[in-house]
């Protein structure tokens, strides 16, 4: 059995013409908590709903425990919970309703932690959904989600709309469920405080490529910003490989440099700076360092 | 599967009911026609009812497919559905399940009722026993292709092609049927018409974005 619980192999997919994924490579060990950044329209809801069949590739193939996507089986799909961005459920039916529909269509479902869920949520059953408040929408996706005991969890932007102390619960919960041995999230979100707490691996999309695919750590140690200044005014090409941003202001430069090494602090050396300090890089300043136009790859 | 149809069911039930009520409606004016019958007169009334009765029941029935999927399409039930431990081929099996049973509410009833009419009011010959089976089963194969019509223009966000299909099937069959009469060829062209129809929906409904 493959370790990797999702395989995703040289994606392309077009919309009417426009290359929306080009060339995905992406593995997602089982156990892990992968986090999927990417700007708004980067593509990430693609990924997710071509990796759950909902939508066919151009080019490439992509896995799911072991089995391609576009073959999941009704068992398989019984194994693999999902919020879907805007929570798609049934607007028009009742909540009681709608519970008992996944229920009947689920292979097997928690009652005693689904139940623990609608307390906490305080999620009333007898509206409609439509009803409900984008929170309490959200809420209720995931506690459909988990009341399945999913191997894989894929949660598609699951907090928006959330206020905070919800956002807080649902983190502490996906954390509680990630304790449970050999389960695996793929986990995108616009709050990347968020994805910072729990994430192990992290990929970033920008314009259809995966510029980044490491994990957390690594991502951190490996992407640095300096700030350098030089006796005269700053060179205009420091001659090192993957600068993700330069900029310059007479003697000071600001570079973020990707596989920061000895290597290239002997090459920096060589125009001898006055001074050379890093600055230290939060998770959302490396994503939006690497979003920007034409960024180098950061693969592990 | 079965919670898919008790879902299909629930969720179109007012097609069930209209069913069910106008089989009833039909029954007890086809009795009270039947029963002041004077064949010395000519059967103005028996046709003036029976043409509007089969515009609904043909609007009806493709009404109900393309609710099924217009329904699906514009809420997303499928999409939900999907991530659930369900196959697109059950989705799609429960919504033409459920347009089965819709139809057979329709017309069993029906044809039980023409049964006991020939029975009361025509001599016992054994013709007629063979003539109402083959006009039920073509009758009843009519109103599938019209639900199959209705499931491709519920899901096509262009209802052109099928209405073109239901065009063309309706310019082969009214000729046939008025020359031969119902029989086993018109049930040939009726089924031919209903394995094309529903591999179509079935290849749409499989390859779709959800």
């Amino acid at each position: 059995m493959d370790e990797n619980v999702i395989k995703v192999e040289n994606l392309v997919k077009y919309f009417d013409g426009r290359c929306v994924l080009d060339g995905i490579n992406l593995n997602v060990p089982r156990g892990c908590i992968y986090g999927l950044l990417g700007r708004n329209g980067s593509g990430k809801t693609t990924i997710i709903r071509i990796l759950l069949g909902l939508e066919p590739p151009t080019r490439g193939q992509t896995f799911l425990l072991d089995t391609a996507s576009t073959e999941l089986s009704p068992k398989l799909h019984g194994r693999i919970g999902y919020v879907a961005e805007g929570h798609n459920l049934i607007q028009n039916y009742r909540v009681g309703r709608l519970i008992k529909l996944c229920k009947d269509l689920s292979l097997q479902w928690n009652d005693e932690f689904f139940d623990h869920l609608i307390e906490t949520f305080r999620l009333p059953t007898d509206r409609r959904v439509k009803e409900l408040s984008i929170g309490m929408r959200a809420q209720l996706n995931l506690a459909l989600a988990m009341a399945i005991d999913p191997e894989l969890l894929i949660l598609d932007d699951p907090t928006l709309g959330l206020d905070t102390v919800a956002r807080r619960r649902f983190l502490e919960l996906a954390i509680e469920l990630i304790q449970q041995q050999g389960r695996t999230i793929l986990f995108c979100s616009h709050i990347l405080g968020d994805v910072e707490r729990i994430a192990d691996k992290i990929g970033i999309l920008a314009a259809g490529k995966l510029v980044v695919d490491c994990p957390l750590e690594e991502l951190k140690e490996r992407v640095k910003k300096l700030r350098i200044i030089f006796p005269e005014s700053a060179p205009a090409n420091l001659h090192l490989t993957e600068i993700i941003n330069q900029q310059i202001q007479g003697r000071e430069m600001v570079i973020t440099v990707a596989n920061w090494n000895k290597q290239k602090q002997t090459v920096l050396d060589t125009f001898k700076p006055s001074s050379c300090t890093e600055i230290p890089m939060s998770l959302e300043d490396i994503f939006i360092e690497c979003t920007k136009p034409n960024p180098e790859y950061i693969e592990s | 599967m079965f919670a898919l149809i008790k879902r299909e069911i629930q969720d179109h039930i007012a097609y069930f009911i209209g069913a069910a009520v106008f089989s009833v409606v039909f029954i007890i004016i086809s009795f009270s026609l039947i029963s002041r019958y004077d064949h010395r007169k000519p059967p103005v009334f028996s046709i003036g009812f029976g043409v509007p009765a089969a515009t609904i029941v043909i609007f009806g029935i493709c009404a109900m497919g393309a609710t099924q999927m217009y329904l699906d399409r514009t809420r997303k039930i499928s999409a939900l559905l999907s991530t659930l431990a369900v196959s697109r081929n059950q989705i799609l099996l429960a919504k033409i399940i459920t347009g089965i049973l819709a139809i057979l509410i329709l017309f069993v009833p029906l044809t039980i009722a023409a049964g006991i009419l020939l029975r009361l009011f025509t001599p016992p010959v054994p013709m007629f026993t063979g003539m109402v089976l083959e006009i039920s089963v073509v009758v009843f194969l009519m109103a599938f292709a019209c639900y199959c019509i209705g499931l491709q223009t519920g899901w096509n966000s262009s209802p052109v092609t099928p209405s073109l299909g239901a065009l063309f099937l309706t310019c082969i069959l009214i000729p046939l049927i008025l020359i031969k009469g119902f029989g086993v060829h018109i049930a040939v062209i009726l089924v031919l018409f209903i394995v094309a129809s529903l591999i179509r929906t079935w290849h749409t409904f499989m390859k779709t974005s959800l």
